[in-house]
C-alpha cells in the first residue's frame, strides 16, 4: 500500500493541527466559567451565574467538537476530501460509545485507509462521478462506524466495567498501589474511558466518606496538562508554534482541572507523551496520598484547593508530578532531536 | 508557453474534470504544454509539483471556489477565470494568456 506506516505521525499531526483551536476555545471558556463559580462539595456551583453558565455552554460545544475534528482531519491527511465525511462520523460514534480521543485516531485512521483503498479501485467512467459524493461516502461512513460501534465499543464497555470491578476489589487496601493505578489510569487516555473509569471511582468513594482516593485523582487530572504546558515554557525551542500556544491553552485548562488539555501533545506524539504523563500523575497520585491530601469536590486541578484537605501537600502532589512531567518530555525530545542531527 | 493550471467548482463532481480537459485540449491545439491540477471532491489529483510551478510562464486557475494551498503560486502571473468560461471557450482563454 503506498500510504507507509512511516508516514502515520504526518497523518496524526494533521488532525492535531485542525483540532488544537478546538480545545484551546473550549478549553479556555470551560476554565473561565469554572474560575469564576464558587467550588462546592458537588462540584463547580453554577446555580447563580447563569451568564457563565452559557459560556461553561458554548465551550462545552466547542468541546464536543474536539474527536470528531481529529478523526475527520487525520482521514483528511490520508486521503484527501473524500477522508472528511467517514473521518467525521467515526470521530461522532467515538465519542457516542465512549472511545474517548484515542477511539478518534483510530477512527481517523481507519477511515483514512478505507477512502484511500476505494479510491484505488477502477470504476467505469461513467460511475466516476457518484464516486466522490455517493458511493465512497455512504461505504467508508458504514465501515467506519460499523467498526466503531461493533468492534471497538464493545470491548471498551466491558473494559471499564472490568476496571470499575478491579478498582472496587483492590479496595483502599494498598493506598499506594491504588494511588499509582488511579494516576496512570487518569492521564492514559485524558477524558477518554479508562480516565473516567478512575474519576468515577474517585467521586463515588467521596459519597462514602472516602475523600483520598478523589483527592489522589484530583492531582492526577491536572498534571497532563500543566506539565506539557510548563514544558512548552521551559523548553520553547523544542516545540513549534502550534505547540506552544497549546501549551498556554493546557497550563489555563490544567488549572482549572481539565486533563483534556493534553490531548493535542498526546495525539502529536503518543508513543513518548502518553507514558510521560502517566508516570507523572501517579507520582502526583501518591504524594497526595501519603501526604493525606482528601478531595471533597468530584472535580480536579489547584481550583478544588478550597475544598481539599492538607493542601499544602495537594500543592506539593501537583507541582512535583507537573515538574517530572515537563523535565522528563522535554529531555525526551532533546535526546531525540540531537540523534536525529547525528543521523 | 508553459502553462499549470488548477480547476476546480463548488461540488467538484463534473465541472472540474471537464474544464480540465477542455483547458488540455485547446493547449494542444494552440501548441502549448499544460499541466492541469483539479481540486474536485476526490481531493487534489494531478498536483502540480513545486518543479511544475517554477516552470511555467503564467499560472491559470479556473475555479469558482478558491483555490486550495495559492500560495505556492507567489510571485507568478496568475489569471483568473470562471471555470464556466473554461468549458464554454477554452481556445479563447489559452490563446489570452500570451498577453502581458
Amino acid at each position: 500500500m503506498g500510504a507507509r506506516l512511516s508516514d502515520v505521525k504526518r497523518y496524526l499531526l494533521s488532525g492535531v493541527s485542525y483540532a488544537i483551536p478546538f480545545v484551546a476555545c473550549g478549553g479556555i471558556m470551560i476554565a473561565a466559567a469554572i474560575a469564576f463559580v464558587p467550588m462546592t462539595a458537588a462540584g463547580p456551583d453554577f446555580s447563580h451565574a447563569p451568564f457563565l453558565k452559557m459560556i461553561l455552554d458554548i465551550g462545552t460545544a466547542a468541546f464536543s467538537f474536539l474527536v470528531p475534528v481529529l478523526a475527520g482531519y487525520v482521514a483528511f491527511g490520508i486521503a484527501d476530501r473524500p477522508g472528511l465525511v467517514p473521518g467525521f462520523v467515526g470521530g461522532y460514534v467515538a465519542n457516542q460509545v465512549g472511545a474517548g480521543f484515542l477511539g478518534g485516531l483510530v477512527a481517523g485512521l481507519l477511515a483514512g485507509f478505507v477512502v484511500y483503498w476505494i479510491k484505488k479501485l477502477k470504476v467505469p467512467a461513467a460511475l466516476r462521478p457518484v464516486m466522490p459524493i455517493l458511493v465512497i461516502p455512504v461505504v467508508s461512513a458504514f465501515a467506519v462506524g460499523f467498526v466503531m460501534y461493533r468492534v471497538v465499543g464493545l470491548p471498551i464497555k466491558d473494559a471499564m466495567a472490568f476496571l470499575t470491578r478491579w478498582l472496587a476489589t483492590m479496595g483502599t487496601g494498598n493506598s499506594v498501589l491504588l494511588a499509582i493505578v488511579l494516576g496512570a489510569m487518569i492521564a492514559f487516555d485524558m477524558g477518554g474511558p479508562v480516565n473516567k473509569v478512575a474519576f468515577f471511582f474517585g467521586a463515588a468513594m467521596i459519597k462514602e466518606g472516602n475523600f483520598a482516593v478523589m483527592g489522589a485523582c484530583a492531582a492526577a487530572i491536572c498534571i497532563p496538562p500543566i506539565g506539557l504546558g510548563l514544558a512548552t515554557v521551559l523548553g520553547p525551542r523544542l516545540w513549534g508554534d502550534e505547540e506552544r500556544e497549546a501549551g498556554y491553552a493546557g497550563l489555563a485548562m490544567g488549572m482549572i482541572g481539565i486533563t483534556e488539555g493534553a490531548i493535542p501533545f498526546a495525539a502529536a506524539d503518543p508513543v513518548r507523551v502518553i507514558p510521560t504523563i502517566m508516570v507523572g500523575s501517579s507520582l502526583g497520585s501518591v504524594i497526595a496520598m501519603l501526604g493525606g491530601v482528601g478531595d471533597h469536590a468530584p472535580h480536579g486541578g489547584p481550583i478544588v484547593l478550597p475544598v481539599v484537605d492538607h493542601r499544602l501537600a495537594y500543592v506539593a502532589a501537583i507541582a512535583a508530578g507537573s515538574l517530572f512531567v515537563a523535565l522528563a518530555i522535554n529531555a525526551w525530545k532533546a535526546l531525540a532531536a540531537r540523534r536525529e542531527e547525528v543521523r | 508557453m508553459k502553462i499549470v493550471a488548477v480547476t476546480a467548482c463548488p461540488t467538484g463532481v463534473a465541472h472540474t474534470y471537464m474544464a480540465a480537459a477542455r483547458l488540455e485540449k485547446a493547449a494542444a491545439r494552440l501548441g502549448h504544454a499544460i499541466k492541469v491540477e483539479t481540486q474536485g471532491s476526490m481531493g487534489i489529483e494531478n498536483a502540480l509539483s513545486a518543479d511544475d510551478v517554477a516552470g511555467a510562464d503564467v499560472v491559470l486557475l479556473a475555479a469558482g471556489i478558491a483555490v486550495r494551498d495559492r500560495e505556492r503560486f507567489a510571485g507568478k502571473r496568475v489569471v483568473e477565470v470562471a471555470v464556466q468560461d473554461a468549458i464554454k471557450d477554452p481556445d479563447r482563454i489559452i490563446a489570452g494568456l500570451g498577453g502581458a
